[in-house]
């Protein structure tokens, strides 16, 4: 009846063991390899900080402006560069600039290496079943692993700063890039691909042009997802050292002040609405392209 | 659906059971206290929830906290009743006047002996530059060269305190009041209490160079055996800390350099605690001081343990029965071993 009522755990001192015995063994593996995987990130640091040093160096009305070009080449519409423009300038009024220019930057960067990293593995997902099955339950667990979870082996390895903040953000922001480009080559249609296969063309061709060109509006929903899970993980970040719009929100979680957790938490959302609606129009102008009007 | 609603009345006249056989025996009522979320003032809430449930058969609840909402809490909502640990220099003023208005009781002035704020080197530090030893942080701040920070290799890293910390502030405004940014240092922000371990367990390991922020006693002076600095200044005086070092930036407009405040911490507790607790209860609170060294121990067992405060109060009262039979009476000491 025991049995039944009481669980059988396993021992006390056995479990003990086995959670000291992992993290010494990842202690070894750090004090061993740390300096070398933290070189290894050197160049991207570089990137991050001569790109953040870029923002803040610039003079605002300048990045104000190239939003506004940036953001009419995206969107093709005045509501959104005004919009986005006015946006900015209040973001900079309440005295958020130098934080907003910091998370821009790291948004920037996480964006650029989501892509790079994350384009790749969706084709070869779309590519072989047993890759795709592989890595689903990975992808499952990068977004539902709390994220203090691997803060911790991240701050073992590398320590605080911009780099372990990057990669904590790039494990959440991934996963959506990933499936929607896997989704996309595998939703083209059969007639097409039978179509360049008649003419001939080889595996890479196809990819090349028709997959990946017949696929590009539902990556470009992975990248703006992707753009959408780094902004919220920008808090986490700031938890590690990571400069930006999350220090004041830390700040204000611990010492209650709700004005400006308000205000800092609004520019993040700015930020994401900018954005979102800047790379969704832009998708959706490159669906009319192709005349596949709803 | 009707076994699911059944199953859940007879939990809820279970539970209901449950607690009335728990208050059924209490002399004192139900108390709150904070879990605050560092291993020494978790070790401490753990124990007293125990002490005071076991020997004086009071109804603990522990509820989550940290320095400034904890207090922030007590002070406007009189909950939760106790915090074991007050670190009392990031509340000084609105400490005094809840006092003085007799809605807190400062129970217990040192419940931890040998404690204190500072800046402190890790060991591997001074093995690399032998020269460092016996500095005073005045003469360190003039080589910053030896802590090269890793965004800008050209300027010194200093590790401050996470956002949001009493200490924040402090450091803060003593890295202006030193001219640190002058003299070609930054504040690096650790971000939270995970962080600033963090960066000091990867110096530690990899022998790297480490100045910073950090307080005793804690698992990570007594693992790591980092080395406290000598400020190299005295104490600038009350006012200059109280009105300007524990401020926000735009509230001290010209801090002195000063060595670091002595460490007050208080087991505080509000006026509910008094009566519902009982003198009994208030009484073990105020003999109920830790040794600095127990306290050290117990905390390096508990980082080498990751054990929770719950296991760790359980390990401090098995294996220091001589510590906490002198807080309790001889009655409530029997029945507490008697429900370990």
């Amino acid at each position: 009846m025991e049995f039944l009522t009481k669980f059988p755990v396993m021992e006390r001192t056995t479990l003990m063991e086995l959670k000291k015995g992992i993290d010494f063994a990842f202690r070894q593996f750090s004090r061993k390899y740390g300096d070398g995987i933290e070189s290894f990130f050197d160049p991207l640091l570089f990137f991050l900080i001569r790109l953040e040093k870029l923002l803040l160096n610039t003079p605002w009305p300048l990045i104000i402006i190239t939003l506004g070009i940036l953001a009419w080449l995206g969107s093709r519409s005045w509501k959104l560069v005004v919009g986005s423009m006015v946006a900015f300038i209040l973001i900079g009024y309440f005295g958020m600039w130098k934080d907003c220019m910091a998370t821009v930057a790291i948004i920037t960067v996480c964006t650029i290496m989501c892509i790079t990293v994350g384009i790749p593995i969706g084709i070869l997902m779309a590519k072989s079943n047993r890759v795709e099955k592989a890595m689903l339950p990975v992808l499952d667990m990068m977004q539902t692993i709390p994220s203090f979870v691997y803060l911790i082996p991240i701050l073992m390895l590398l320590g605080i700063g911009k780099i372990p903040g990057l990669i904590a953000v790039c494990i959440y922001a991934v996963p959506p890039i990933v499936r929607l480009t896997n989704l996309g080559i595998r939703e083209v249609d059969k007639e097409a691909i039978e179509a360049s296969t008649a003419f001939g063309a080889t595996t890479f061709q196809k990819l090349k042009s028709v997959q990946i060109p017949l696929a590009l509006p539902t990556i470009f929903a992975g990248v703006n997802q992707t753009i959408m899970m780094a902004l919220a993980m920008v808090v986490i970040a700031s938890m590690i050292g990571v400069k930006g719009l999350g220090v004041p929100i830390l700040r204000a979680i611990s010492n209650q002040y709700l004005a400006l957790g308000l205000f800092n938490g609004l520019a993040i959302v700015a930020l994401a609405i900018i954005f979102d609606r800047i790379t969704q129009k832009y998708g959706q102008r490159m669906q009319k392209h192709r005349g596949q009007k709803k | 659906m009707k076994i699911i609603k059944r199953l859940l009345i007879s939990t809820i006249v279970a539970l209901g059971f449950i607690s009335f056989s728990i208050s059924a025996n209490a002399a004192c009522g139900k108390l709150v206290i904070a879990n605050q979320n560092w291993a020494s003032a978790e070790l401490m809430a753990n124990v007293d929830k125990v002490i005071l449930e076991k020997g004086y058969g009071c109804e603990v609840e522990l509820i989550p906290g940290a320095t400034m909402p904890t207090f922030t809490s007590m002070d406007e909502k009189g909950e939760p009743d106790m915090n074991p640990e007050q670190w009392a220099n990031a509340v000084y003023t609105p400490l005094k006047k809840a006092v003085s208005e007799k809605r807190l009781i400062i129970a217990n002035k040192a419940p931890i002996t040998g404690l204190g704020e500072g800046w402190w080197l890790t060991p591997g530090t001074i093995k690399k530059y032998p020269d460092i030893k016996g500095m005073t942080a005045i003469q360190i701040l003039e080589h910053p060269e030896w802590f090269p920070s890793k965004e800008d290799p050209s300027k010194g890293a200093f590790v401050g305190c996470p956002a949001g910390w009493g200490c924040q502030l402090a450091n803060a405004n003593l890295f202006r009041a030193f001219e640190m940014e002058k003299k070609g240092w930054v504040l690096i922000d650790p971000g939270s209490a995970a962080g600033l371990d963090g960066s000091i367990s990867k110096a530690a390991d990899s022998g790297n160079p480490w100045f910073g922020y950090y307080w005793n006693p804690t698992s990570m002076v007594g693992k790591y055996g980092l080395v406290p600095v000598d400020f190299g200044v005295k104490f600038a005086g009350r006012d200059n800390w109280d009105n300007c070092i524990t401020l926000a930036e735009q509230d001290c407009a010209d801090p002195k350099p000063t060595a670091w405040t002595k460490s007050e911490v208080n087991s505080i507790v509000t006026a509910n605690f008094a009566k519902t607790g009982g003198k009994d209860a208030l009484k073990y609170v105020k003999k109920r001081t830790y040794p600095g060294v127990v306290m050290n121990g117990m905390l390096v067992y508990m980082a080498d343990n990751q054990a929770e405060g719950a296991d760790a109060a359980i390990e401090f009262l098995k294996k220091h029965e001589d510590v906490w039979g002198k807080w309790v009476s001889s009655d409530a000491k029997k029945k507490i071993k008697a429900g370990l």
